[in-house]
């Protein structure tokens, strides 16, 4: 009876299936031999669309399969830049999806890595006019530029901003900036009189470049010098032009209605601005086209969806940045996989699918047939959205607009948090931009050093093996004599060593090698180059500062894990009541997922709203002699951004420190409180002189692996500070990896820097170790 | 044992203030699971919002495969803590007791194995994944958090027995049992706060990850409760509802399981039974 169970959930286990009766059902009938697989053909898509979309997605697939009944679709939400990443580990070993549906900034990257293949044979002339020709990407091949492919169909355009107004606090929308000045300024408003508005002219999400763009045209400025017909199609490298006088006008525009006008809250991301907004609290916002229908719907507000005015010093409408969204065949489809997937692409992409999204969700077809759709002359929002993706300028296909908004970002943040000029920010911009596409464009050519490397690798290796042939001779012989101590060790050892050793030595390869975008799949072995570039290249100063912190961040955090940790645990084991109810509420911040609570961490530091500096007012007030603490912008400035990082780590990580001082106090035997109250110590001595040696064995191993995952701890500095905000400021070196790998395809560079950090790591703990004489035997 | 009721006082002042800051995120994690159209952020601090309602917590059940997501859960987090216990039970004591050739070596090399980000191993990871053909099933993913999960249990445990002295075992072999059952009858008992350490971080080393998850699943049917509440976060409209409500539902088996363990965590007995 056990060993059927046991067996049905190996079995279970094995095809991943919680099992529900249905399951069961099929697979007793494989056990029993007569089953039948399901014959339908699987036809797999990843997507990014976001919730209200999926569901009209759904239901069009639901319609297909049932036209279709040999085809299964899987259907598989991924967030945007997960999808890129998914697709791009895939396209490695050949395997991903058939369809990806996304954006289209990251289509120049699939193309580059040849993640995509041409759909032009079933997508022919006549076809492809019938589509919104910005809605589709005809891209050059990587290897022969002469062969033209289309590898992106879109099924919407837009993805625009426009100025949402609530209409309970103003009448009409502004024109002309001169009017958005003046009708922000009537709406800023401090009811309280405490010397901070309780409600702020206008709102947007001004952490992010996207958001600026419009204040950039605007003012007759662009991204980039060479693609002035606007449709992104120019096929000479792009050249950024972010330090033009334009430019320079229009990020002082927008920095005077923080710091002349004050019309702005000391701090909006894009969480805080909706809010804001939909709380009544701000008078306008500019948002993008996916989020009109939760403020239109919204309660207690009346949103208005209206054009961006025009610039008054310039006469130049505010326009977006455009572009559509769609589909491409992967390149793991082939054959019959690939005519499936083009068919349910073209299904996707049809009138009828794209009819159901205009009409349940606002979206702005690709299919110039369904322009006329009466919703798009007599729905008013409808009507604007179409007329600002008609004005709008089409956002540049090139990977190089990806280093272009990272160059953007920090000064763009520092602007905003008062610590640069307008002038200064766009040439860091400008700077930033060309560096950063170098990195993204170049190839590393293999030095000197990479022929030798090999045989390097190999007499490292070899000097190892002799050095240390002894030892293995004795590993032998010893292997019969302590049969039992082995027996005990080498399974665990086995299941750790078969997971990493493979993905260790990758790196170690990796660290000597090129793989870039431009080198995704060619990339080769070029020697110490990515090395040298961390200590000695033009980032190094930068490196430097970053390893620092990251050591700051690791004893402060470590520090106060184990001081909190085992003080909660001490009080704790006193005679007290209700020992289990404290241990319980205490362990809760480890309890609940940190991807939530680090973003409620973010919120609480809000400078407006947030609880903390709620807080120390509220201490100001009750006790106003006592701290006179001040309100700080922690999210901002980069200091305090950084302390907010650490007190939201910290809160996570004490509770798993206490668990463990608690296991470890149960073992001090109460005898030696009983000498030593004899001999007459304080309980100070007894802490200091029983406890804590005592509990030494036990917090070691915990407070070693604590320094290590502190180090490496990515999570927390990207969710608190939302990937290194202020300007990049916030980052430890996993983080600073991260941001290099990720957004710049810098893999080489990444790989190396991880060695490092590797390295540094190994060398800690064997000092650490070494003081501490943690790996002795006990005897 | 008696003490000063001051201390007695102070204990109570110290808890209860940590108390607080524990909870106090974690309730605004519960007021925006209750506050209706996904708005993480709000301007006014109340743990009730004006028109609280509970849909986040009905769609779940209702609209979301989260039953089968979180029979996903407990199936790999109950398969990595059974594995991770037995492994590191074993693992620990060897190097706690036995003077072997490679011993030191092994330790420090299990602790390395910690050393790197793990944000760069993804790639290797997932392109080993797929040449296994561990894609999209259970074991590709328990595997790699047993692996994950070992090296600090093991170091825990040694830790743990080297609490214990080695006199109990002496007296065991005196009795007639072997080096093995000493370990099973006398060792074992006395190391549950240990144990208990283990399987809670085994456990939770399974429920909370998401980021290799993501690379082995594949298929919405079978994902982990991590990689499904993730899927409610996209870029400028996360379903922030479902994101608050399914992470307190998370916590709870966590503090289930806590609950059930944490009376071996304290349990009292002691080592005082034992002279040295």
């Amino acid at each position: 009876m056990v060993w059927v169970g046991l067996q049905r959930f190996a079995e279970l286990f094995a095809r991943g299936q919680a099992g529900t009766v249905n399951k069961l059902l099929v697979l007793l009938t494989l056990l029993v031999g007569c089953g039948k697989q399901d014959p339908r053909q699987i036809v797999t898509l990843w997507h990014q669309m976001r919730p209200a979309d999926r569901a009209v997605l759904d239901s069009r697939i639901e319609d297909y399969e049932q036209q279709n009944p040999g085809i299964d679709v899987r259907a598989l939400y991924k967030e945007t830049e997960e999808l890129r990443s998914g697709l791009e580990s895939a396209v490695l070993v050949g395997a991903g999806p058939d369809i990806v549906y996304g954006p289209w900034d990251t289509l120049g990257v699939y193309n580059e890595i040849g993640a995509v293949q041409d759909m032009a044979p079933w997508f022919p002339p006549e076809v492809q006019r019938q589509f919104d020709p910005r809605t589709l990407a005809i891209l050059s091949d990587k290897v022969d530029p002469s062969i033209r492919k289309l590898v992106f169909v879109g099924d919407r355009f837009g993805n625009h901003l426009a100025l949402i107004y609530n209409r309970n606090l103003l009448k009409e929308p502004p024109q002309t900036t001169d009017e958005l000045i003046a009708a922000a300024k009537t709406n800023t408003v401090d009811h309280t009189g405490n010397g901070r508005p309780d409600r702020f002219g206008i709102v947007w999400n001004y952490t992010e470049p996207f958001f600026v763009i419009p204040f950039l045209t605007g003012h007759g400025a662009w991204v980039f010098a060479n693609d002035e017909a606007g449709d992104g199609r120019s096929e000479a490298p792009p050249v950024p032009e972010l330090d033009t006088p334009e430019a320079i006008a229009a990020y002082q525009f927008v920095a005077d209605l923080k710091t002349k006008h004050h019309v702005l809250p000391v701090s909006a991301d894009y969480n805080a601005a909706r809010e804001l907004f939909l709380a009544g609290k701000a008078a306008m916002l500019i948002d993008g086209d996916w989020s009109w229908q939760d403020y239109l719907s919204a309660e207690g507000i009346d949103a208005v969806v209206a054009p961006l005015p025009v610039v008054s010093s310039t006469g130049l409408p505010m326009v977006s940045m455009v572009s559509p969204k769609g589909y491409s065949l992967s390149v793991a489809a082939q054959g019959d996989r690939a005519e499936n997937a083009i068919h349910l692409i073209q299904f996707l992409t049809d009138t009828p699918t794209q009819r159901a999204f205009l009409e349940q969700q606002k979206i702005i077809p690709s299919r110039l047939s369904l322009r006329d759709h009466p919703l798009l002359k007599q729905d008013p929002t409808l009507i604007t959205s179409l007329a600002l993706t008609q004005s709008g300028r089409v956002m540049p296909l090139v990977t190089e607009m990806r280093a272009v908004w990272d160059a953007m970002r920090p000064p763009y943040q520092l602007l905003m948090s008062g610590n640069i000029t307008a002038a200064t920010a766009t040439r860091k911009m400008q700077q930033g931009a060309e560096r950063k596409i170098i990195a993204l464009t170049s190839i590393v050519q293999p030095g000197v050093t990479a022929p030798l490397l090999p045989y390097a690798g190999m007499t490292l290796l070899l000097g190892l093996l002799a050095w240390q042939r002894h030892s293995f001779v004795e590993f032998v012989r010893d292997l019969r004599h302590n049969r039992l101590a082995y027996a005990f060790a080498l399974p665990s050892l086995l299941a750790i060593f078969l997971v990493v050793v493979f993905p260790l030595v990758f790196n170690v390869v990796l660290s000597f090698s090129n793989m870039s975008l431009q080198s995704f799949r060619t990339w080769e072995i070029v020697g110490l180059q990515n090395y040298t570039d961390i200590f000695i290249g033009d980032q190094a100063t930068k490196f430097w500062g970053v390893f620092l912190k990251t050591i700051f961040w690791t004893a402060i955090n470590v520090s106060l894990h184990v001081s909190i940790g085992v003080l909660l645990a001490v009080v704790i084991n006193g005679p007290i009541r209700g020992k289990a109810f404290y241990r319980l509420l205490l362990i809760i911040p480890w309890a609940v997922p940190a991807y939530i609570t680090a973003l409620t961490w973010r919120g609480m530091f809000d400078y407006e709203f947030g609880a903390v500096n709620h807080a120390i007012v509220a201490i100001n007030y009750y006790l106003p002699e006592l701290l006179r603490l001040e309100v700080i912008d922690w999210l901002n400035l980069p200091n305090p951004a950084f302390a907010a990082c650490i007190i939201a780590n910290v809160w996570l990580g004490f509770p798993f420190m206490m668990i463990i001082a608690l296991g470890g106090l149960q073992g001090i035997p109460q005898e030696l409180y009983e000498a030593a109250r004899i001999d007459r110590a304080t309980r100070w001595q007894q802490f200091w002189n029983i406890t804590l040696p005592m509990l030494k064995p036990v917090l070691i191993p915990a407070v070693t692996l604590g320094a290590i995952w502190t180090f490496n701890n990515l999570n927390v500095v990207w969710l608190v500070s939302n990937g290194g905000e202020p300007a990049d400021q916030t980052h430890i070196l996993v983080s600073y990896v991260y941001k290099a790998v990720f957004n710049l395809y810098q893999y080489g560079y990444g790989a190396a820097l991880s060695m490092v950090i590797f390295l540094m790591l190994v060398v800690f703990s064997m000092f650490f170790l070494h003081k501490t004489q943690a790996t002795e035997r006990v005897n | 044992m008696n003490e000063p009721r001051t201390l007695t006082a102070l204990r109570h002042v110290v808890l209860l203030l940590f108390v607080a800051i524990a909870l106090w995120p974690i309730l605004d994690v519960v007021s925006i699971s209750l506050r209706p159209g996904d708005r993480l952020r709000s301007t006014e601090w109340e743990l009730i919002p004006e028109n609280w309602t509970l849909d986040s917590y009905r769609q779940l059940f209702t609209e979301q495969p989260f039953l089968r997501w979180l029979g996903n859960s407990l199936l790999v987090s109950a398969a990595v803590t059974t594995f991770g216990v037995v492994l590191a039970s074993m693992g620990g004591y060897a190097f706690s007791r036995f003077q072997f050739v490679g011993r030191q070596a092994m330790m420090l090399s299990i602790l390395t194995t910690q050393m790197f980000p793990a944000t760069m191993l993804l790639l290797p990871l997932y392109i080993m994944i797929a040449k296994l053909g561990l894609i999209n099933t259970f074991w590709g993913l328990s595997i790699f958090y047993v692996s994950t999960a070992l090296p600090f249990c093991i170091w825990q445990m040694k830790g743990f027995y080297d609490t214990i002295p080695i006199s109990l075992e002496e007296a065991a072999k005196i009795d007639g049992c072997s080096q093995f059952s000493a370990f099973t009858k006398v060792i074992l008992p006395v190391a549950k706060p240990g144990l208990v350490i283990t399987a809670l971080f085994s456990f939770m080393t399974a429920w909370s990850e998401y980021i290799v998850a993501a690379q082995v699943l594949q298929d919405r049917e079978m994902f982990t409760l991590p990689l499904g509440i993730k899927g409610f976060q996209s870029s400028m409209s996360t379903q922030w509802g479902l994101y608050a409500a399914a992470s307190i539902l998370v916590s709870i088996p966590v503090v289930l399981v806590f609950m059930l363990l944490s009376r071996y965590l304290v349990s009292g007995m002691t080592l005082g039974a034992v002279k040295e």
